[in-house]
């Protein structure tokens, strides 16, 4: 593959018979506290391979929601960068403003022999157009202390794998004093939507003109929420309190994001040895089951032609198999491209010595899915309202009712009715 | 060609004042401006296109119950803010001033802590008292559990939350207060106790309700004005601490105003909350330029 790549880069230079002209491709990423130093690297293994292109990396915005405003003035102004990775369920907004290109192009007909799954690739299509590619995911997985879980009577070989046991054991481990927490979720659209999937639910219908999470499912999945508050008694905690609380010893498990796992690793420290466990899978037909898939897509931006193919290459490059190495080794993300898992000459190292990630990544791999955006302008503002309800049922509200509730607002303001 | 008199003394003004003028139209006249004309559409971040949309943003700022909480949680903030700080503030100046007359080293010592939240970015600050007041790890919980007392969510706690960002907005401008009012205090010429004293005004009480209250008035109304800009712009500790949440529970003009528009990319609505914003500001100064200035009779 590699060499194939050297082969056509080279004919093409030679076969013009022109001076190799170096195309400046800029990027742009958010996030630097994860990102600076892989954007770097991925940056210099690709420039290796193709001297022609010279990447430039745009100051780095500080967070997806920021990376995609700059975007959108950047647009305005005529000062865009030609390629960018933004969140997941945030390329539609460059769709929306016709920012984003159609890769269907560049994608070739065999876009699986490159290790693009119809899975991976739904994440990045809208109207069966393919304008991003996922470049690094993550899903909802269980943290577990396995200190508290022993302490509490419980067994790590012998985890619970569904929520009821994970509700019991939740107890146990709140019951042991009164500063032991057992269990704690954000209330957040993506984890919402991540129980949801897991009992089979779809929070909207195929052509997104209706919501569907006020269903049994959607009801069960919120009625996690008020259990593991009322039987496993999570604390209303802010996501920051959260997030020191674990590391610090005091909470038995913490439903979160697989790419805070190094993180989480580094804080728990020698206190305990952090464990990751696959989300409960609550549906009974297994193949209606899929967590929504957090992480970064990649989109182009320019509308040059000229600068299309060298910026097609770079994305070609960070989201095949060598450029996938070199994120999910320096990210704790798990990789968007199925040639790396497949073949463990890229990552059996990694994944041997960090039994942690093989768990988190397998569940990516099994069971990712589209993290559903809502349409229109107001939709992130319904992922807030979502959160709001979901504080509600927390605190004992009626979740059949607050969810219907939910519904309604939400096909209000998105214009559903 | 010679210019009459007055003719020259209009060009000197112009030169005088036209840059200065011309700087604040561009700078902030047309921008409010134009903000106020975005107000009135559907504008969106980055698109191309907008439609018109009259006075709805502002009937759904009101009407909705994510906009009016925006709005009576700012109220409500700055109704706290307001008296406690200009309250502390001046407890603390009057204190530091006589204390400076017995122990004018400590006197210092004790006004720079007081400014030190002043000088400190206030986003610094936020990760520190978010610190303080983790609900289980935070030295406050801490210290109340092992007393046996309850142990709040202070800033996860729908019914508190609010009132936790109020004392910590508190916290952060006594010191600034503090420096007005010592300032005014400093300005109070000595003799105006002497006479108080002749006329049989002794003790301190008496000494502060006839002289130094009355004669802090420009101070305290220019503090109050400060005071409450400053409350009605409270931003950083929410979008530090709480983002808003939870569940709306701490969202504030200016938080919504940063959400909807630069979260949620609906610059039309984020220009309508602006205007509010600014309609709130401009009220605020009037009634207390009118009101506070009628009591400040004497100057």
């Amino acid at each position: 593959m590699k060499k194939l790549l050297m082969a056509s880069t080279l004919a093409v230079t030679f076969g013009s018979g022109v001076q190799a002209q170096e195309t400046e491709i800029r990027v742009h990423y958010a996030i630097p506290t994860i990102w600076a130093d892989t954007q770097q690297l991925l940056a210099d293994a690709f420039m290796e391979q193709n001297p022609d292109i010279q990447i430039t990396l745009d100051g780095a915005a500080e967070g997806y929601e920021d990376g995609v405003q700059r975007l959108l003035r950047e647009s305005i102004s005529g000062t865009g960068p030609d390629v960018a990775y933004v969140g997941l369920n945030l390329w539609r907004v460059l769709e929306d403003r016709g920012l984003a290109q159609p890769l269907d192009g560049y994608l070739g007909d065999d876009p699986l022999s490159q290790g693009y799954t119809p899975a991976l690739l739904s994440l990045g299509q809208f109207e069966d157009t393919q304008y991003a590619l996922a470049t690094s995911a993550s899903t909802l997985v269980m943290y577990v202390n396995p200190v508290l879980v022993e302490q509490a009577g419980g067994s790590m070989e012998d985890f619970p794998d569904t929520f009821d046991g994970v509700i019991e054991l939740a107890a146990k481990i709140d019951a042991i004093d009164a500063a032991t927490d057992g269990v704690w979720i954000a209330p957040h659209d993506w984890r919402f939507q991540s129980l949801l999937g897991s009992y089979g639910g779809r929070p909207m219908n195929e052509d997104e003109s209706d919501i569907t999470f006020d269903s049994p499912e959607g009801i069960a999945a919120a009625g996690l929420y008020q259990r593991f508050a009322e039987e496993g008694g999570m604390k209303s905690y802010s996501e920051n309190d959260a997030r020191q609380t674990f590391p610090a010893g005091t909470l038995g498990i913490m439903f979160e994001s697989s790419s805070l796992q190094a993180r989480f690793a580094e804080g728990a420290g020698d206190k305990f040895d952090l464990t990751v466990k696959p989300l409960p899978v609550a549906a009974e037909d297994d193949s209606q089951v899929y967590f929504p898939t957090g992480g970064s897509a990649i989109v182009m931006l320019t509308d040059d032609e000229a600068k299309q193919q060298a910026a097609w290459d770079y994305m070609a490059f960070v989201t095949g198999p060598e450029g996938q190495k070199i994120i999910v080794e320096n990210t704790g993300y798990a990789p968007a491209n199925a040639l790396v898992i497949e073949d463990e000459s890229y990552l059996g190292n990694f994944y041997a010595d960090n039994p942690n990630a093989r768990v988190a990544h397998t569940q990516v791999a099994n069971y990712a899915g589209p993290w559903y955006a809502f349409p229109g302008p107001d939709g992130v503002a319904a992922t807030d309202l979502i959160a709001a309800a979901l504080v509600e049922v927390t605190e004992g509200a009626d979740t059949e009712a607050t969810i219907e509730d939910l519904a309604d607002t939400l096909r209000g303001i998105l214009g559903m009715q | 060609m010679r210019l009459s008199r007055s003719k020259r003394e209009g060009l000197t003004d112009l030169w005088l004042a036209g840059p200065a003028t011309l700087a604040l139209l561009a700078f902030i006249f047309i921008p409010v401006a134009i903000v106020a004309v975005l107000s009135f559409t559907n504008y969106q971040f980055g698109a191309l296109t907008f439609d018109w949309t009259g006075f709805d943003n502002y009937i759904a700022l009101f009407s909705s119950s994510v906009g009016r909480r925006a709005v009576t949680n700012t109220l409500i903030y700055v109704a706290i803010v307001i008296p406690f700080s200009v309250g502390f503030g001046l407890l603390v100046a009057v204190g530091l001033y006589q204390m400076t007359q017995w122990a004018p080293r400590w006197s210092n010592v004790f006004k720079t802590i007081y400014f030190l939240p002043v000088a400190a970015t206030l986003v610094a600050m936020s990760v520190a008292w978010q610190m303080v007041l983790h609900p289980s790890l935070g030295i406050v919980n801490q210290a109340l559990f092992s007393a046996g007392l309850p142990t709040p969510s202070w800033l996860s706690d729908r019914s508190l939350v609010l009132y936790t960002l109020a004392m910590i907005g508190v916290w952060q401008s006594i010191g600034y207060n503090m420096v007005l009012f010592l300032a005014g205090l400093a300005a109070i010429p000595a003799e105006l106790y002497d006479a108080a004293e002749v006329d049989g005004a002794g003790g301190s009480w008496s000494r502060f309700w006839t002289v130094t209250w009355p004669m802090l008035g420009p101070t305290t109304l220019f503090v109050m004005v400060v005071t409450a800009t400053n409350a009605f712009r409270v931003f950083e500790t929410v979008a530090t601490m709480t983002k808003g949440g939870p569940a709306f529970a701490s969202d504030t003009l200016v938080y919504a105003l940063y959400r909807e528009g630069f979260v949620y990319f609906k610059a039309g609505y984020a220009s309508a909350i602006t205007m509010v914003f600014f309609a709130f500001l401009l009220v605020l100064a009037v009634i207390q330029f009118r009101v506070v200035a009628r009591r400040v009779h004497y100057r």
